[in-house]
């Protein structure tokens, strides 16, 4: 029972303990891959952790694919521990994986500081409180329903997820451009490669939350800027 | 003034285990190097006595206030190593272990360089994160030595008389006016063909007479806050209110049996179910010449995908006793399977058949139909319809959940499965403990079981409900959440939902509503530090800066 | 109670397993049911507990065979070889007692007609669970004893043919002729001793080198089972044998038909029983999920007989009660789903604790006192009692506990006169 040198292992008690912005940072620390694995689904030594992390997982492998990373350097691996075989096995292909993939930036086809900004982005998307409580209830709606006993298919639960993931990467994608200084809606679109109205509509949303205001009024074009809050927000 | 960390890093050669594939040398020469460390030790076995030893004196001597030990596997030395650093007046939280054996040495068996380098990189992950460790305290917590049962059927009265019997103060609860349950309407009990109304009432006389058992008869559970060891109950006994305090709850709350309302013609007289079977029998107003019994009544089928496990049973027992009182009688079971499991069961159906009771197999895709006279049902071994004669027929239907189970299951905050049954801890290895502590389960509460069944579960459950109830004082590892920061928590209630164990709550304090961590109830799994946006959550020895300290470690060489 | 000699001191071992790794003694797994080996100083399987490993003194050189070794002593840097170790006699004294001695499983060889011990792919499901297992002689895979045993025969055969062809080689070039000539002389009828002896050597060579090309092909051509047939009943629900219900088999061999299915999708089972026992909460779904989604097909009918065909595959002889008529169908593999019987020092520690058993040899016990037995103070759980799941199992160790622990420690109680 062998496997590869180059994987190093983190100790946790349970998956359900790893944010998904653990596994953003992990990226931005220079990681080429990352693999959590823990207890076969139904026999979760903390009852339920793994089918958080199996939802955590997998919403930290999409925000990180739609900011440019190859979303298959993120897995999520069950074995128990008598499973040593299966583990070897787990490690051997992903890091088989890793290995065609490339190491980070590569495969990406983007220089590595641009990379890691981007993900640096989908880090903050990824601890917004909007896909906190989709993610936290994923399992229930699916199972139990919502409060009003409608339930969701899979599918859609991580349908509404998407949705979230790519309004909450393009709004702290817009954050952080502003935190460099003003801005139009035109140059905000161009910077993040998004189209100018759906650019126009996060401004929006963002002024309408008080985090963005008018800057001045250049020509026609009028330009954003970040609002000053009190230190200690309610 | 911040305390200077002093780490001492321990490297076990494990033998040959480790330093045969390992450069074990090199790996305590690079320890030296690592931030904090300031001494280094080589050991052939750590966990040997000279080994353990040299960790005491380390830390005496050295004034360590870190300990890491790079050796085998946590799960069976990491008590071990706590255990040295407590006898050496270290805090034992402030021990940190990296398995470079199991995890190393033995899958690079054939790489000594490549595996010393990651050896290397796993002492570094271990170092910067015990320099973040904090020393912790065992949480401890005093027991209410009383325990609450809830359901006074006959595995609600064992378990009561289980727990009364240790010398344990018990509340018994019975939303009806009598003790006794299910069993008060059936007539005889298989195998021992006792009365079962005698078998009841002979229980509940022993639980009104025990000095240990306070019997509320006639009453609700309006409220049970708390957790275990400090549950507090609120109750009422026909609008009067009272409320105790319990350590442990035993839910031994029943099922009911179904009403196969427009099935098979049932009319309770001359299409009825075995337990008003049971009441003709009772009464002597048994009478019928041709019986015929169908199986799997409302079970087993779409809207209740679950077989009930004892309805066959009752029907081979009610069959015996048709053919013992009245041996002319015919008596003929349609069934699907007959769940005669064990050895008394199918001793059972062995003597029904010796009786002369006759078992029909029938496919449920072609039901059995009852008209006057007779059941009309296709045989497989003939290949063809057959008549039954019947001036009786006897529905078998499954048990179903009983009514207040979801009542109770909010109440309690535990769970139930897709059939509104208790829901057990583990399905193999916590069969009688729901996952929340402090809390258990028996009898039909749980899934349909016979009287044996029930009666061993009720004295099973009160066994694991008296583990914590001996101990007088609960003591749990501290390696649990903690609201480390008051603040940034806004009581959102997220991670409330989201904790298996019960552990979190909300409360209104001074600074508003905050979440607090029963520390007894939890046990470290993190969903909530990990779901938590503010961060106002962590868990002890595994909060985010010391599982980032470790990822940045790893990466900053090869960054 | 006798405590046996271990050979291995508790205190010292480690559990790190160098001397396993060393021991140059190989002994038959009874762990993985005898498929597959381990070594004479072992650990019965991974995780057991405490982890210290046992030497198992009739299969060790030195102390079963009398020869020198001592490898383990050798290797062991612990120092936890002990040969002088011996039996120990323990006393222990003891308010109460709980027997939780298991069973045993039913040897189905008696039943000749299921053919198993001859029909090399006819197993037990004991032995097809320790296939199935990902850490079981076989990594999970389900290859089939037959090939096993095969590809056994084509290691011993090609170790045969290594030797004999080496000492032919050798032949060869100290005589300086090929065998093909010295056989052709033969023929011619040369009669010198050793040259007939080369010509014999040469020609069996020859007929093994066939022999284990035909067995290479063979092996080439074999697959894992695929076609699964899971007997029950074997030996329960059987008045020849035991007229009980084993309680757990139909689950057991459901089980055993998904996890082969998620192992390898194509993998098909037939169930064959009389009534299909699934009565736990979630087994009746769990076998509906089986047929809808793990290919598992329940068949109402007892199996008359198996034989075997010429490609080893068992063949399975049954009276299909929904068609009405005798037939068979060839099968991959069978796995019998033998039952649950007291375990062998049952009735001898009944006799020592003075407890009565039932008809079939379990421990007896009253309906309404499911842990007592005949004697107070003695309790009995899982299936000593008789056969259960793992669940009740442990329901009943906690009650046998508890019933234990009111034996020992209970309150003086004093009922109330009247209610």
């Amino acid at each position: 029972m062998q496997y590869t040198t180059d994987v190093r292992l983190i100790r946790l008690m349970c998956t359900g303990r790893v944010d998904p912005t653990m596994v953003a940072e992990a990226f931005i620390e220079g990681a080429d891959g990352i693999m959590v694995v823990g207890c076969h689904f139904g026999d979760c030594h903390y009852i339920s952790g793994n089918y958080q992390a199996r939802v955590k997982m997998g919403l930290a492998s999409r925000a990180l694919g739609y900011v440019g990373l190859n979303a298959a350097r993120v897995a999520f691996k069950q074995c128990s521990s008598a499973e040593g075989d299966r583990f070897v096995s787990h490690v051997t292909t992903f890091h088989d994986s890793i290995c065609e993939i490339g190491p980070l930036g590569s495969a990406e086809k983007l220089p590595l500081p641009k990379l890691k900004d981007r993900v640096d982005t989908a880090r903050a998307a990824l601890a917004s409180e909007k896909l906190r409580w989709v993610e936290g209830k994923f399992t229930e709606f699916q199972n139990n329903g919502n409060k009003y006993g409608e339930k969701f298919t899979e599918h859609e639960m991580w349908r509404t997820l998407d949705t979230i993931v790519i309004d909450e990467i393009a709004t702290h994608g817009i954050l952080k451009e502003m935190r460099k200084g003003a801005a139009s809606v035109i140059e905000l679109a161009e910077r993040l490669e998004i189209a100018p109205p759906a650019a126009l509509k996060y401004v929006l949303a963002l002024q309408r939350r008080g985090l963005v205001g008018l800057a001045g009024v250049d020509g026609a074009t009028p330009s954003y800027r970040l609002v000053e809050r009190p230190a200690k927000a309610a | 003034m911040a305390e200077q960390i002093r780490i001492g890093v321990f490297v076990c050669n494990c033998g040959s285990n480790i330093a045969g594939y390992l450069d074990v040398k090199a790996l305590a020469e690079y320890a030296k190097i690592l931030p904090h460390v300031v001494f280094v030790r080589e050991n052939l076995y750590t966990c040997s006595e000279n080994g353990i030893n040299e960790i005491k004196a380390a830390i005496k001597e050295q004034g360590l206030n870190r300990v890491v030990v790079a050796s085998c596997t946590p799960r069976t030395h990491e008590p071990l190593f706590r255990g040295t650093c407590a006898e050496a007046g270290l805090n034992p939280y402030l021990f940190e272990m990296v398995n470079i054996r199991d995890q190393c040495s033995w899958v690079h068996m054939q790489e000594k360089e490549k595996g010393t380098t990651k050896a290397k990189d796993l002492i570094r992950m271990g170092v910067a994160k015990a320099a973040l460790l904090k020393p912790q305290e065992p949480i401890q917590s005093e027991m209410d030595p009383r325990a609450l049962v809830i359901g006074g059927g006959i595995a609600g009265m064992t378990a009561a008389m289980a727990l009364g019997n240790r010398g344990y103060e018990v509340t018994l609860i019975e939303k009806s006016g009598e003790l006794g349950g299910l069993l008060l309407k059936l007539d005889k009990l298989a195998p021992s063909g006792a009365d079962a109304v005698a078998v009841a009432r002979k229980q509940a006389d022993l639980v009104r007479r025990h000095p240990n058992i306070h019997l509320l008869l006639s009453t609700h559970i309006d409220e049970v806050n708390g957790y275990i060891g400090h549950f507090q109950v609120s109750a009422s006994t026909n609008g009067s209110k009272t409320q105790f305090g319990t350590g442990v709850i035993v839910v031994a709350t029943g099922a009911r049996v179904f009403r196969p309302a427009g099935l098979y013609g049932y009319d309770g007289e001359k299409v009825i179910t075995q337990l008003e079977l049971e009441e003709v029998f009772k009464s002597g107003a048994f009478a019928a010449k041709n019986v015929v019994m169908i199986q799997c009544v409302g079970a087993r089928n779409d809207e209740r995908k679950y077989c009930s496990r004892i309805c066959c049973m009752v029907a081979i027992k009610n069959a015996i006793e048709i053919k013992e009182k009245s041996p002319e009688t015919g008596v003929k079971v349609l069934y699907r399977d007959i769940q005669a499991y064990g050895t008394e069961n199918e001793a059972l159906l062995q003597r029904a058949k010796e009786l002369g009771v006759i078992f029909i197999k029938y496919d449920p895709a072609r039901p059995p139909r009852v008209e006057a006279g007779k059941v009309i049902v296709h045989h497989d071994l003939l290949g063809r319809e057959i008549e039954l004669p019947q001036d009786l027929v006897v529905l078998s239907t499954p048990l179903v959940a009983g009514e207040d189970n979801e009542a109770i299951s909010k109440l309690l905050r535990v769970s139930l499965d897709a059939n509104k049954f208790f829901l057990e801890g583990h399905v193999k290895l916590k069969p009688l403990d729901f996952a929340t502590d402090g809390i258990y389960l028996c009898g039909n509460a749980h899934y349909p079981a016979t009287v044996r069944e029930a009666v061993s579960q009720a004295l099973g459950a009160a066994s694991r409900a008296s583990i914590p109830l001996s101990k007088g004082v609960m003591s749990v590892e501290p390696i649990v959440s903690t609201l480390v920061d008051e603040d940034a928590c806004r009581g959102c209630g997220l991670c409330v939902a989201l904790c298996p164990y019960g552990a979190l709550e909300i409360v209104r304090g001074e600074k508003g509503r905050k979440v607090r961590v029963i520390p007894v109830a939890c046990k470290g799994c993190g969903i909530c530090a990990a779901t938590c946006y503010h961060h106002a959550l962590s868990v002890n020895s595994y909060s985010d800066a010391q599982i980032g300290e470790q990822i940045r470690a790893f990466l900053e060489e090869s960054a | 109670m006798r405590k046996k000699a271990r050979y291995v001191n508790e205190d010292l071992c480690t559990g790190c397993g160098s001397c396993a790794e060393k021991c140059p003694t190989p002994a038959v797994d009874t762990f993985n049911t005898g498929i597959g080996q381990r070594k004479a100083i072992y650990k019965y399987f991974a995780q057991g507990i405490p982890s210290v490993f046992t030497i198992d003194a009739p299969s060790c050189r030195q102390l079963g065979q009398g020869k020198k070794c001592g490898v383990c002593a050798k290797t062991c840097q612990a120092k936890a070889i002990d040969f002088e170790q011996k039996d120990r006699m323990v006393e222990i004294e003891a308010g109460a007692i709980v027997m939780a001695t298991g069973y045993d499983v039913f040897d189905p060889s008696v039943i000749p007609e299921y053919g198993y011990g001859r029909i090399k792919n006819v197993v037990t499901a004991l032995e097809f669970e320790r296939l199935l297992s990902a850490s079981g002689p076989t990594a999970g895979h389900l290859d089939r004893p037959s090939e096993l045993t095969l590809e056994k025969e084509i290691e011993e055969t090609g170790k045969e043919v290594r030797k004999l062809s080496a000492r032919i080689k050798q032949l060869e070039e100290k005589q300086g002729k090929t065998s093909d000539e010295v056989i052709s002389q033969v023929k011619a009828g040369a009669s010198d001793e050793p040259l007939v002896e080369w010509a014999k050597q040469a020609e069996s060579l020859a007929e093994m080198q066939a022999a284990l090309a035909a067995m290479n092909r063979k092996m080439a051509a074999a697959t894992t089972a695929k076609k699964l047939a899971f007997i029950q009943c074997v030996g329960s629900r059987d008045f020849r044998f035991n007229r009980y219900c084993s309680s757990y088999c139909c689950m057991h061999s459901v089980k055993e038909a998904m996890i082969a299915n998620e192992h390898d999708r194509e993998v098909h089972s037939s169930i064959f029983c009389m009534d299909l026992r699934a009565v736990g909460r979630g087994f009746e779904e769990y076998k509906l999920r089986g047929g809808q989604q793990a290919n598992i097909e329940y068949i109402r009918g007892r199996v008359a007989e198996i034989t075997e065909d010429e490609a080893k595959n068992p063949v399975v002889w049954f009276e299909s009660t929904t068609e009405r008529h005798v037939k068979s169908e060839v099968f991959d593999m069978v796995v019998l789903a033998a039952a649950c019987v007291p375990s062998a020092g049952t009735a001898r520690l009944a006799q020592l604790a003075g407890v009565e058993l039932d008809t079939n040899g379990f421990v007896k016990t009253d309906p309404l006192m499911p842990l007592a037995t005949t004697r107070p103070g003695i309790f009995v759980c899982g299936c000593a009692q008789g056969p259960m799941d793992i669940p009740e199992s442990v329901a009943q160790a906690s009650s046998a506990a508890a019933c234990a622990a009111e034996a020992v420690i209970g309150a003086q109680i004093t009922l109330k006169a009247t209610a």
